[in-house]
């Protein structure tokens, strides 16, 4: 009952004085709305990556060469890598690649994609999907077939082309048919090679006879069950030695990736935390600031009130409730701002938006707290106010 | 009703110590129209401020309907000050952003009453100060009577034992200020509201049943009856 009341009172007097309420809600609606927009797009972020391991699944696997391995120049033999199913138990399927940076002219338009060869098995393990046309099959070994991104398709055919879908195109010193092109992929920190929705895929046996870099670094597995990294890092390592020596590979899964991302996350957290806090010690500074002029100016009405009966601890929880309900006001302007920031963003980088509903609720947490925390002090003077020197005073 | 034994207030200005009220002794009963008149100085709004259980003794005893007043938790004072005393001030004191009525049930809200028996009962005191039409108005915009007549009926809401009245008049002109005289014999009359009013006006004291003179700190001249 009388916390309603206070809270009338509190809107009726932050009303009565706005350009001041104004001036000391800025610094709170910055500090909130810089730290929800920064949760907001870390959930965003995040959501993003986690969102390609539940399109793959998180029994999939990285191996690349070890760069710092005793032969610089070997690389994995493709017949070799193909048949490591047979051989390595525990391993369902392999898709090496080959990725090569590429040159594009068409018409006058002058651009450098990424390239990449494959076996039919990358889709598979990618859970890539066909949008017009077909995939690429071993069956296209050797031949100058492609398929390419959604991105890429979409900007061909904003440029002029009416069919992609059997065009020739001239990427390096080759002429490919486009035979497909695939749906979009969601991209960023996940496992699947970067740029496949602005880029071309061709069979990799077309790429080893035709990229710039031609050598396979790395290659996809799927694994049967999810293994242990030293298990699985020995028995590729015991594969590979045999078959080409000098080569030694580095293994990485999906839950390390996962985890390491947690890590930055958390690290990007603090980061976050920190620069809030600041803002929000100062925007509570101001609060404070404004909180004081408030009771001085009111100390006849503090007088009155006590006159009439009020107590010291009326007195200082209608200015605590004030000082909350300012805070508060301008937590869910910033959480406000806070969103619509990462929805922007997120609108920008074209993935999906989410709103964190923990973020919300920090926010409107952290002003209550910073509501109380600086009005404390200036309610405690109000309290403290003598009713006589008050009420006499004009 | 109210008793006061050997009270003395001393201040401290400076270095040096005031003595402002020297040992005053009165008792008030119910049902009276006590004037306390004395120059300016002479002590008698510390008296009112002490009697308003807003100032606290330096010694002496004060009794308010047989209780004696300690002076040591500030809960008991607001809420002994809250039930029992209704003030009225001479620059009537009214709250400027409130409207008429949400002025006049202030001393409820701090008593926990619901929103709508506040209003009702706040209503219901504007109405015997002949207020009512003005219900909704804010302080600047009614006279200084009608403002008076609203901090009247704020101080008769919670229908406390007392009514002290600083200057009740001091801020009217003299027609207005015997209208606001006459309802105050009204009310002490009809309903038996007790009153005390501090005036430096002789002719406000005569118009009252006793009356007491303050100078210096002191009770010169002793409580007596006013004829009438």
């Amino acid at each position: 009952m009388m916390l309603r009341i206070n809270i009338n009172e509190a809107l009726e007097s932050l009303s009565s004085a706005k350009q001041r309420t104004v001036l000391a809600l800025i610094g709170i609606i910055i500090g909130i709305g810089s730290v929800i927009g920064m949760i907001s797009i870390g959930e965003i972020v995040k959501n993003q990556a986690l969102k390609q391991f539940e399109d793959m699944g998180i029994n999939i696997i990285t191996v690349s060469k070890d760069y710092d391995s005793p032969n610089k120049m070997v690389t994995f033999p493709l017949s070799g890598t193909l048949a490591l199913g047979k051989h390595v138990p525990g391993i369902a399927s392999v898709a090496p690649y080959i990725v090569s940076g590429t040159q594009f002219s068409h018409g006058s338009k002058n651009a450098f994609i990424d390239m990449l060869g494959v076996t039919q098995s990358f889709f598979d393990i990618c859970k890539l999907t066909v949008r017009e046309g077909r995939l690429i099959s071993d069956l296209d070994s050797y031949r100058y077939f492609c398929i390419i991104g959604s991105d890429f398709a979409d900007s061909l055919q904003k440029s002029g082309t009416k069919n992609v879908l059997g065009s020739d195109f001239k990427f390096g010193k080759r002429i490919y048919t486009v035979i497909g092109v695939i749906n979009k992929v969601s991209e960023g920190g996940g496992m699947l090679p970067g740029g496949l929705n602005k880029g071309v895929i061709t069979h990799i046996t077309t790429a080893s006879r035709s990229f710039e870099e031609r050598g396979i670094n790395t290659f996809l597995a799927r694994l049967k069950k999810i293994q242990p990294v030293p298990v699985l890092q020995r028995e590729l390592n015991h594969y590979f030695g045999a078959k080409q020596r000098g080569l030694t590979i580095k293994v990485s899964t999906a839950e390390q990736l996962i985890e390491g991302m947690g890590k930055q996350m958390r690290l990007f957290t603090l980061l976050l935390g920190a620069i809030g806090s600041i803002s929000l010690i100062v925007g509570g500074v101001g609060v404070m600031n404004v909180m004081l002029v408030s009771v001085t100016e009111r100390r006849k009405e503090i007088g009155i009130r006590r006159a009439l009966g009020a107590q010291q601890s009326d007195i200082q929880s209608q200015f605590i409730i004030e000082s909350v309900t300012l805070c508060l006001a301008g937590g869910i302007i910033g959480i406000l701002l806070g969103i619509t920031v990462s929805y922007i963003f997120a609108y920008f980088a074209k993935w999906d938006f989410i709103v964190s509903y923990a973020a919300i609720l920090l926010g409107v947490g952290v002003s209550t707290a910073v509501g109380v925390f600086s009005g404390f002090y200036p309610a405690r003077e109000a309290a403290r106010v003598d009713p006589i020197t008050a009420l006499r005073g004009e | 009703m109210l008793r006061l034994i050997d009270i003395h207030k001393t201040y401290k200005v400076g270095p040096e110590e005031v003595e402002v009220l020297k040992g005053i002794s009165m008792t008030i009963e119910k049902g009276e129209l006590f004037a306390i008149i004395g120059p300016s100085g002479s002590g008698k709004s510390t008296l009112m401020n002490t009697m308003g259980l807003l100032d606290k003794p330096t010694s002496g005893s004060y009794f308010i309907e047989d209780t004696q007043i300690t002076y040591d938790d500030d809960r008991v004072i607001s809420t002994l000050r809250n039930r029992k005393i209704g003030f009225v001030f001479q620059s009537y004191n009214l709250l400027p952003r409130k409207t008429a009525i949400e002025n006049v049930g202030i001393p409820l809200v701090y008593r926990g009453l619901k929103k709508n028996e506040i209003k009702e009962q706040s209503m219901e005191y504007l109405k015997r100060v002949e207020m009512d039409k003005w219900a909704n108005y804010k302080p600047n915009e009614l006279s200084g009577g009608q403002q008076q007549r609203v901090a009247i009926a704020r101080a008769l809401v919670g229908n406390p034992a007392i009514i002290l009245a600083d200057e009740p008049t001091g801020a009217l002109d003299t027609q207005t200020g015997q209208e606001i005289l006459t309802f105050f014999k009204q009310l002490n009359e009809k309903e038996g509201i007790t009153f005390v009013i501090i005036t430096h006006d002789p002719d406000i004291a005569r118009q009252c049943k006793r009356m007491a003179e303050l100078r210096d700190g002191v009770i010169t001249d002793r409580q007596r009856k006013v004829d009438r």
